[in-house]
């Protein structure tokens, strides 16, 4: 096994990596960049190296950086994580050129299976069916390639995974201007201009398998997660089993998987996504080469820890256990939290999370990457923390993810908790009843219009008590008129403009 | 004291009387209140009124406040810090609706524009937002450089009154 691994990223993932490998013994080495000295990962991990300026650029994609940082914390292996590097095969060709391990899929599986037309082949060799699309850089070839399909299609980056600049285009006229866009985020977040077309299917279900391969041509799965409830192809509700497939469907989808895994010699964890339709055919859609962002609801159901198990896929070339060891129990679901503003068209935002209290019950678990006080930077993706919650069935963990989110406080920056609560109250979900664009289509109006609803009288009257009876720590200003006795009941709680 | 407070779209007024050692009454928006409040640690209030007993968490972040009661957040802004900001308010849609970075700046001193025209486009998190002309006008001066990075709120274009 590793002595030490290098993790190259930074937030709830970094920190919730270093929480295994401490549980394994494994020395963890985390980066940061400039806006992330001191955050919660960097004091997560056993030592934390810097790598460069907060941009991504010159920080947590910057090859040399992380190579660097490595080789002075003398780390034996590095786990990317998710995002930034993870999918990158030019990186992970780079890690092992350095003589170390990537906890990952071989350079030449992450470059293929980025590659949605290879992807689409091996889906083909394997008899797995797809969904109808083409791909390339031409506008022009792009533009016919679209009108075969048929309106209306999908367009987005051939290379990254995710949904970061995914659009759907519903009218011939939007078609230039939906590639034009594409193309430049293409080229700004991936480096490549390809773009990607899909036939767009309607009502359909996000449903993926949960992969791991030996890298010789044996392969198991963890069972599906259900991904449908997403807002602009971005998911933000995640749950393992997914209630609308009955076994012999769960079978026939899982089988699939295990059918890329095996075409393709897969080593370590992926996940095969499909699309489910109506009608309960479902399409390979895409193989992501790294940890997902939802695995621990199929932790919660395997009792299983998926990073543990690609460490030991990555240091014994072996698949620690056999299909028949992975058990399914019960349900889990899991709500992303993001510092977004939901009231205003889920703007980004940034700043102090001054004040933050996680949730603390049964079957309810954390993985956060900010604490009180931590920075919010500009410059990454806002994904703050994931709350997870598990049951005997769904109903229990759904009532589980909606305390759970009840009893989580973020202040100081909005976040997207009013729409994560409202969404884990919604007669919709708990029936199971919605499809990948149910939240925007029907569920977003209604959220709207509670949440510009009026705040009540009595939260103006605190917010203005609190102005003139808490002090601020050093303050003489404008507030405290009456101030408390014990300066230290609000010390480090409640700052002045500007001194924050 | 009187204070104004943005909340949403709306501007709310409260206004607080002392009464007897810790009762106050509170008029929000017209509505009068009457609290026995109490600070408990952590800075939270202990307010008691005709309807029972709430417990109100308030933290401070900038000029916003973050108001929890119970299980519910709400989040208020000084509205006379905002006014005293001037740009911001008066820049009447002409403000970066987020922190990020200046990608594209689409428009020169000059121009004239028509309402909806995209004026400058500043990317955060790996999502593009567009500054859109609030109406017809001609442009005074494109305050947003290309590559700066801008806070939310800050003004990016002047744009004249009438073109």
């Amino acid at each position: 096994m590793f002595r030490t691994v290098l993790i190259a990223n930074r937030g709830e993932i970094a920190r919730r990596i270093a929480g295994t490998l401490r549980v394994m013994g494994i020395r963890s080495v985390a980066v940061f960049s400039e806006a992330d000295r001191g955050a919660l990962h960097t004091r997560a991990a056993d030592d934390a190296l810097p790598i460069g300026a907060p941009e991504p650029g010159a920080s947590y994609l910057r090859a040399e950086a992380l190579l660097e940082a490595a080789r002075r914390a003398g780390a034996d292996a590095i786990h990317p994580g998710y995002g930034f590097l993870a999918e990158n095969a030019a990186f992970a060709a780079a890690v092992e050129a350095a003589g170390l391990t990537f906890i990952g899929p071989t350079p030449e599986q992450v470059r293929t299976l980025g590659d949605k037309r290879s992807a689409r082949a091996l889906a083909e060799r394997a008899g797995v069916p797809v969904v109808p699309g083409a791909e390339g850089a031409d506008p022009a070839a792009l533009q016919r390639a679209a009108k075969s399909l048929g309106l209306p299609v999908i367009v987005k980056a051939a290379f990254g995974g995710g949904g970061k600049g995914m659009q759907v285009v519903e009218r011939e006229e939007d078609l230039g201007a939906a590639l034009d866009s594409a193309r430049r985020l293409a080229v700004s977040a991936f480096g490549d201009a390809t773009l990607y077309l899909e036939k767009r299917l309607e009502r359909a279900r996000h449903v993926e398998v949960q992969i791991f391969g030996d890298g010789r041509g044996g392969a198991i799965h963890l069972f599906e997660r259900d991904c449908t409830l997403q807002r602009r192809h971005q998911k933000v509700v995640e749950e393992s089993p997914s209630p609308v497939l009955d076994e012999r469907r769960r079978r026939a989808l899982t089988d699939a998987a295990v059918a890329l895994a095996r075409e393709a010699r897969y080593r370590g964890a992926g996940t095969a996504e499909f699309l489910l339709a109506p009608d309960g055919r479902f399409y390979f859609l895409e193989i992501n080469t790294r940890l997902q962002v939802e695995h621990p609801v199929t932790e919660a159901v395997t009792g299983l820890d998926l990073v543990r198990l690609q460490l030991e896929v990555a240091a014994g070339g072996a698949l620690p256990l056999r299909q028949e060891d992975v058990v399914r129990r019960g349900h889990a679901i899991e709500a992303r939290l993001y510092a977004e503003d939901a009231a205003h068209g889920f703007l980004p935002q940034a700043g102090r999370a001054e004040r933050v209290r996680w949730p603390s019950a049964p079957f309810v678990r954390v993985d956060a990457g900010i604490e009180s006080g931590d920075a919010v930077p500009v410059h990454y993706d806002p994904i703050l923390a994931k709350v997870i919650a598990s049951g005997a069935d769904r109903t229990a963990a759904i009532e589980r993810l909606a305390a759970a989110l009840d009893d989580t406080l973020v202040h100081g920056v909005i976040t997207n908790l009013p729409f994560l609560r409202a969404l884990a109250r919604s007669r919709e979900v708990a029936e199971g009843r919605f499809d990948t664009e149910w939240v925007e289509r029907e569920f977003l109006a209604g959220f709207s219009a509670l949440a510009m609803a009026p705040a009540p009288e009595l939260a103006l009257a605190a917010a203005a008590l609190a102005e003139r009876l808490l002090v601020a720590p050093g303050g003489t200003g404008r507030t405290g008129a009456e101030a408390v006795p014990d300066p230290f009941t609000t010390l480090g709680r409640w700052r002045l403009p500007g001194l924050g | 004291m009187r204070s104004a407070w943005r909340d949403g779209e709306r501007v709310r007024t409260v206004e607080i009387e002392p009464l007897a050692a810790g009762r106050y009454r509170v008029v929000v928006d017209g509505v009068p209140l009457e609290l026995a409040v109490e600070t408990l640690a952590d800075g939270r209030l202990r307010l008691e009124g005709a309807d029972g007993v709430t417990v109100a968490e308030v933290t401070a972040a900038g000029e916003r406040r973050f108001v929890r009661l119970g299980r519910l957040d709400f989040v208020l802004r000084r509205e006379d810090a905002a006014r005293r900001g001037g740009a911001a308010s008066q820049a009447g849609g002409l403000e970066a609706p987020m922190p990020g970075l200046v990608t594209r700046v689409l428009v020169v001193a000059g121009d004239a524009v028509r309402k909806g025209q995209p004026l400058v486009a500043i990317e955060a998190m790996k999502m593009e937002h567009l500054v859109r002309a609030p109406r017809a006008g001609r442009v005074k001066s494109v305050v947003a450089r290309l590559g700066e990075m801008v806070d939310g709120g800050v003004q990016v274009v002047e744009l004249d009154g009438e073109a």
